[in-house]
């Protein structure tokens, strides 16, 4: 006995230098933050219509006072990417005059909110939009105050099934919008110009293939930006 | 002088704090990452205010490079009968089956090749070229598939209008060869629109867009997700 007593004086405080090591991991932490991705893509969903040949009369033609038609352009560099974007409408049908120099087509722009206030082409898309946006507005200050359920998952899928409600409700007066983009225009705008549809709760919207009037239509606005 | 002697000694400072404190950091990033995979080509998503985040499983990517070269990548289920792995070996026999049978120069691949484009997560040649590249070494591989380098000038699945599905071109072989895996959870994923994303850059003309989208909407999958960047409403 006293001689185990005797080993345990003798052990001394044993200190391990921990440097290597720590070097060691903070190398092994570089490397994983470098390989990680910490921000997830986002998905915007679409639905197209089929390709096959649809019947002209069962083709639901939209009301001229409820049509806006969206047209994409973009300038392009030297390799072909596209630089400047631009934002064209018109309401109803076109209208163009016989020489082609002026027409209902308005220019316009992407500019998001300022002060909370709608500016460009999401103010004209909101004016339009104003039955349902006022509604999804009152439904959103519910939301915030958590109204439906204290619940946070309650309280967002009642929202959300009532905002549906109401972009869908067809007694409002609902615009349908047509979404037209040049070969030149850049993927960014049409991404842009669908994911105002999302900000301004607009449920009929489509994509559209360019036709021969909208060029026509387009045409002074090229000649004022030099497009050849 | 009276000067003070100070006892010299190395000063020991005690790491095993530090050490406690980089392993748990160490331990989080292990745990929280998701590998980046590696894509031939960098491409800047435009910005949206969805918020629906990107699914793991189930998803066909169809990458395009502003310059109208498509790429594409499979993620398989959670369940390990169809994994990323087996879902790329059974779209390439699938695929190589269709165009075997539409095409008069045949192509013959060995297990290992079906083993190489299993482990691959995203592909975009000519079939023409394909069982070439896959008897390559991984380095020269990739090289083939980067649009930047001159190895890489025919990269990108051939791709046009064509809306006669009895004669498919090559990138509507391979959209018909995933969808016809029996994978059912990729089937459902595609009919609801998650399971299809195409992701472009910002720059990139429309038109070379709306090849890609026409060719989905001739394959009946008219509902598919753009791969976007998150920003806010007030942007």
């Amino acid at each position: 006995m006293a001689k185990r007593g005797k080993r345990y004086s003798e052990q001394k405080d044993v200190r391990v230098d921990f440097t290597p090591m720590v070097d060691m991991n903070m190398l092994l932490i570089t490397f994983f933050m470098l390989c990680t991705t910490m921000i997830k893509s986002q998905t915007l969903q679409i639905a197209l219509p089929t390709n096959e040949k649809v019947d002209k009369t069962e083709q639901n033609k939209a009301k001229e006072s409820e049509a806006i038609t969206i047209l994409l352009d973009s300038d392009v560099d030297e390799n072909g990417k596209a630089t400047k974007e631009y934002v064209y409408f018109y309401e109803g049908i076109p209208m163009i005059t016989p020489d082609g120099s002026d027409s209902n087509l308005q220019e316009s722009e992407f500019l998001g909110n300022e002060d909370g206030a709608a500016r460009g082409i999401r103010a004209i898309l909101q004016n339009k939009n104003k039955d349902v946006y006022e509604k999804i507005v009152e439904l959103k200050a519910k939301w915030k105050a958590k109204e439906f359920s204290k619940k946070d998952e309650v309280n967002d899928s009642i929202y959300k099934a009532k905002a549906k409600e109401i972009r869908n409700d067809s007694t409002l007066t609902r615009p349908v919008v047509i979404i037209k983009a040049t070969p030149h225009a850049s993927y960014k705008s049409v991404v842009t110009a669908l994911d105002e549809m999302q900000i301004n709760n607009i449920s009929r919207y489509q994509l559209d293939r360019i036709t021969h009037d909208d060029s026509t239509m387009m045409k002074p606005f090229w000649d004022k930006r030099g497009k050849k | 002088m009276g000067r003070v002697k100070t006892e010299k000694k190395k000063p020991f400072i005690d790491m095993t704090a530090m050490s406690d404190v980089t392993v748990l950091l160490l331990t989080f990033f292990m745990l929280t990452s998701t590998f980046l995979n590696k894509e031939p080509v960098t491409v800047i998503t435009p910005a949206s205010v969805a918020e629906e985040k990107v699914p793991e499983q189930n998803l066909l990517t169809v990458l395009v490079n502003p310059d109208g070269k498509v790429f594409f990548a499979i993620a398989g289920d959670r369940d390990s009968t169809y994994s990323s792995e087996k879902m790329r070996e059974a779209i390439l026999k699938n695929a190589v089956k269709t165009y075997n049978d539409t095409h008069s120069k045949k192509i013959q691949l060995t297990n290992e090749d079906v083993k190489t484009f299993g482990a691959t997560y995203m592909y975009g040649l000519p079939f023409a070229k394909l069982k070439e590249w896959l008897a390559m070494p991984l380095d020269q591989r990739d090289k083939y598939l980067d649009p930047s380098k001159p190895e890489g000038a025919g990269a990108g699945i051939p791709i046009d209008m064509n809306k006669d599905l009895d004669k498919p071109n090559e990138f509507q072989i391979w959209m018909r060869a995933a969808y016809n895996t029996d994978n059912d959870n990729f089937k459902h994923a595609v009919k609801t629109g998650m399971g299809v994303a195409i992701k472009a850059d910002a720059s990139t003309p429309y038109e070379v867009i709306e090849v890609v989208m026409d060719n989905l909407q001739t394959l009946k999958m008219n509902k598919f997700s753009l791969m976007t960047a998150l920003k806010t409403e007030e942007d």
